[in-house]
């Protein structure tokens, strides 16, 4: 006899057609045995958190800026998203970590993915890519991520990009596309540099600016020059008025040093650009983070404090360097992609002790309810404790 | 080697639950989590000023601080209930119908009753025996879930003899609704079918169209929702998922982010023991799976130690749908474009069951639009002077992952301004006030939360695979499941599950310490 549940099922209407389709689907039913290995397949086409790079090239712009082109070492390149980024991963001298790079290629062809490396002074990772790496070299990375991209759901088909220094990158890849793929969009490209020496690209951007109408390249040079015919100054609200026509019917994209970002910011506002129009890249941790806001006056980022991980093990860190920066020199492992903020993988439950957080930290409610912190973007300003 | 009363695998609401019942009762755990947050369907993200909310609409069984209902309960002993601003709603749905057609429906019986009677008066007796046969069956659905629970094994044929005829007499709504779709039951009680689509709303919460969504189903959510009120939450089903995975940590449990199992140990038909993502190994007693069976049995079990039941045991069962969905901030309230409720279905045609058949095609044109703001109940879910709104359509993944790589942002896109398109004849101007825009698509499912096909509600829940027929039997000794794969989905039901495995667990060791 059948066992009581399906006694009682067979008594109600329909009860026993649904029986009978169970015995018959049993037999003819899916095997999902088959199923192993499916979803990452697929999903590592868009996005994969084990990228296994070579550098097939490097390309030196100049003195201080190279740019790198990686190819796979197994799969296929993700595609991506101009505008996003790759998380490379990097041991120097016994210390992993990792920094995330604009995808400075035209995500068109993925044979490979270049991105450009410019020196920053004190830089641990750009002195090491620019002095140490050599091709056939090898890197794990993660991405392509970041949201710094068109969204042809709402931004407008007229924009500015507005770079400074290397913040170049990921407008080269947008440029790229734009015009190898001849989308119907009008690029205004105002890139601000300290000097002539500085502008990165400026061969391929002034040819793509003679061969094509949609994209317009500008100049602004912040120090006076002799031989300097272009614009001088900043990318201020007066500049941007005097470059573009149609103020309001543009979207803005701005990726540069955070004093720069903050200072295009406010001008645009001021011009009465919608918020929405203004789309921002996030910046990695500052190296002068005491120049940040809400910094405490009476720290001068030297100060050095001990972290208790997970309980245990104790590390030394320096309130002036990132959370996440102490824990890589001690290393831990941590879960990290974008070292801005924004990410959430590099996220630690704070238990005790106090840290500052500059602006641009994207905690989530609970985050801020439940004492958790992204350790990219958290500044130990005491003793803490946190776990993992 | 380090030993665990149970391990957890995946920290998603019905693991989560399960590991904070055992944890406060005592028991040593360690929840898995490959994710660098808990929650698994229960999170969120943040884009600009916005936090969006990937996961919950309507919380059930939560009720009044006076006048708990079983999760609200479950919460109290858990210790969370005071951590959580939690918000009730007022209405439990509004549907939109072509023709300019609006009506909600008020979380309260007669109110319910009063608003369909006054829009359709010459089908006013049916309205009222509609509700009646709703309440009707969710109570003897309720009284026989109690029985159940007191039975032990199975009865003698005598019994069964007797059951099997006196069943019709004491549970008669029940037997004679328990296996009918809600089409079928919609057919029986209306004419109107808009006066159907104004009671049968639900069926989206299963991904199961009405034709093939168990009615059962659709009058447990009515009446739960009309009797403990749908309720929200400040800052989403984050919040609970964060605080279950803090009370598990106070009760001496070890919850591990970051790293996931990569082999469930099973020797001779029992599991023993856990290899996580690191290659660290741990011996347990039990293991609790918080993952789909799928990946549990032939992803993270050696293959020689599978059982052949395990195959043939899933075979019948078929993975269900995923969703797309638009996350979208906009920089004005809601009212000021329009939205009066907080849940909005807005249907293309009356025949809901042949737009639904779409949700196996690519875009999203003419398939029935889930619509949510909860800004509507609680402006503090977003900044002040911005809405929140989540706006998607049910989804099968099979057409997205058939797309090249190369076509899948564009056309991803395009899926997201059709569903903006579709806002706009419903709530003009709101695409001027667009701050952020993201698109979720079956493959973003797929990429977070690791289902097959992208599901967000795991098997497919209709006639002969969900309410009497749930894949709930274990395959392998000393490893269950708590999820939504094997039982309801939705929170509420996943929350209450999870305890009720771990009382199950409790139950087993204490007979084996005895």
């Amino acid at each position: 006899m059948a066992n009581i549940k399906e006694t009682l099922i067979s008594t109600f209407p329909h009860g026993k057609e649904v029986l009978q389709e169970i015995v018959d689907k049993r037999k003819s039913g899916t095997d999902y045995t088959l199923e192993n290995g499916k979803v990452d397949k697929i999903i590592n086409r868009l996005h994969n958190n084990n990228l296994r790079l070579v550098v097939n090239e490097i390309i030196e712009i100049n003195n201080n800026t190279k740019s790198f082109r990686f190819t796979s070492e197994d799969v296929l390149l993700p595609v991506f998203q101009a505008g996003q980024y790759l998380n490379v991963f990097v041991e120097i001298d016994g210390v992993r970590t990792s920094r995330p790079y604009s995808i400075s290629s035209s995500p068109r062809q993925r044979a490979y993915y270049e991105i450009t490396v410019a020196r920053i002074p004190n830089g641990f990772v750009s002195s090491y890519f620019l002095d140490k790496v050599k091709v056939g070299d090898k890197f794990e990375a993660n991405g392509p991520a970041g949201v710094f991209c068109y969204n042809p759901v709402f931004h407008k088909r007229k924009q500015v990009y507005i770079a400074g220094g290397s913040g170049i990158t990921p407008f080269l890849s947008m440029s790229r596309e734009v015009l190898s793929a001849n989308l119907d969009r009008e690029i205004h490209l105002i890139y601000g540099c300290r000097n002539e020496e500085n502008i990165l690209f400026r061969d391929e951007l002034e040819k793509m600016a003679q061969n094509n109408d949609n994209f317009k390249f500008t100049v602004v040079l912040s120090e006076q020059s002799e031989n300097w015919n272009g614009l001088t100054g900043f990318v201020d609200g007066n500049c941007i008025k005097s470059l573009i026509s149609d103020i309001n019917e543009c979207t803005y994209y701005i990726c540069g040093p955070q004093v720069m970002n903050d200072f295009v910011v406010e001008e645009l506002k001021n011009l009465n650009v919608k918020h929405s129009m203004i789309r921002r890249e996030m910046f990695g941790s500052r190296q002068d983070i005491y120049n940040e806001i809400g910094w405490p006056q009476e720290l001068s980022g030297e100060e050095v404090v001990i972290v208790t991980v997970n309980g245990d093990k104790k590390i030394p860190a320096k309130s002036g360097e990132s959370l996440l920066t102490a824990l890589e020199r001690s290393g831990v492992r941590v879960n990290v992609c974008c070292r801005s903020g924004e990410c959430s993988l590099c996220r630690v439950q704070l238990v005790g002790g106090k840290v500052f957080m500059p602006r641009g930290v994207m905690l989530r409610h609970a985050d801020e309810v439940f004492g958790y912190i992204h350790s990219c973007k958290a500044y130990p300003i005491s003793d803490l404790e946190i776990v993992l | 080697m380090q030993h665990f009363n149970t391990i957890i695998i995946g920290a998603g609401n019905g693991g989560l639950s399960c590991a904070t019942r055992l944890a406060t009762k005592g028991k040593k755990v360690l929840v898995l989590e490959r994710h660098n947050i808990p929650g698994g369907c229960g999170t969120s993200f943040r884009r600009g000023r916005f936090e969006f909310e990937v996961a919950l609409h309507q919380l059930n069984g939560m009720n009044t601080v006076d006048n708990p209902g079983p999760l609200r309960k479950l919460f109290r002993e858990y210790g969370i209930e005071d951590q959580i601003e939690w918000i009730e709603i007022e209405s439990l749905f509004k549907v939109n119908l072509p023709n300019g057609f609006e009506q909600s429906l008020p979380a309260s019986r007669k109110e319910a009753e009063d608003v369909l009677i006054k829009r359709f008066p010459e089908e006013k007796e049916s309205i009222l025996r509609y509700f009646d046969t709703v309440f009707k069956f969710s109570e003897e659905s309720e009284k026989f879930a109690e029985m159940q629970a007191n039975s032990t094994g199975e009865p003698s044929v005598f019994k069964k003899f007797i059951m099997k005829n006196l069943f019709a007499k004491k549970f008669p709504t029940l037997a004679k609704y328990a296996v009918c779709s809600t089409q079928e039951v919609m057919d029986e009680f209306f004419k109107s079918k808009e006066l159907q689509l104004c009671v049968n709303a639900y069926w989206c919460f299963m991904g199961m169209p009405p034709s093939r969504f168990p009615f059962s189903i659709l009058a447990r959510c009515t009446a739960l929702y009309i009797n403990d009120k749908p309720y929200y939450l400040r800052g989403g089903s984050q919040m609970m998922s964060q605080a279950l995975a803090d009370t598990i940590r106070k009760h001496n449990g070890t919850v591990k982010y970051n790293c996931g199992a990569k082999e469930i140990l099973v020797k001779n038909g029992r599991a023993y023991g856990v290899i996580d993502d690191n290659g660290e190994e741990y011996s347990c007693d039990y293991v609790v799976s918080g993952i789909s069976p799928i990946d549990t049995y032939f992803k993270l079990i050696k293959k020689d130690e599978v059982p052949k039941s395990a195959k043939e045991y899933l075979s019948p069962y078929t993975v269900g749908i995923s969703a797309l969905t638009c996350f979208i901030g906009l920089d004005c309230t809601p009212q000021e474009i329009g939205y009066t409720d907080s849940f909005n279905l807005t249907y293309t045609s009356l025949n809901c069951n042949d737009d639904f058949q779409n949700s196996y095609n690519l875009m999203p044109d003419i398939d029935p639009l889930i619509n949510t703001c909860y800004t509507v109940d609680d402006p503090k879910v977003s900044p002040e002077g911005t809405s929140v709104i989540t706006a998607g359509t049910l989804k099968y993944a099979r057409s997205w992952m058939e797309l090249s790589p190369e076509e899948y942002y564009e056309t991803k896109y395009k899926a997201g301004q059709i569903i903006l398109n579709r806002l706009e004849e419903k709530y003009p101007r709101i695409k001027e006030h667009i701050e952020e825009f993201e698109v979720a698509t079956p493959l973003t499912h797929m990429r977070y939360l690791h289902h097959p096909e992208g599901a967000i509600y795991g098997f497919e829940q209709d006639l002969k695979s969900s309410v009497f027929f749930f894949p709930q039997e274990d395959q392998i000794q000393n490893l269950t499941f708590a999820n939504g794969w094997v039982n309801i989905c939705g929170f509420g039901p996943n929350y209450l599950y999870g305890a009720k495995v771990a009382d199950k667990i409790i139950k087993l060791m204490e007979a084996y310490n005895g």
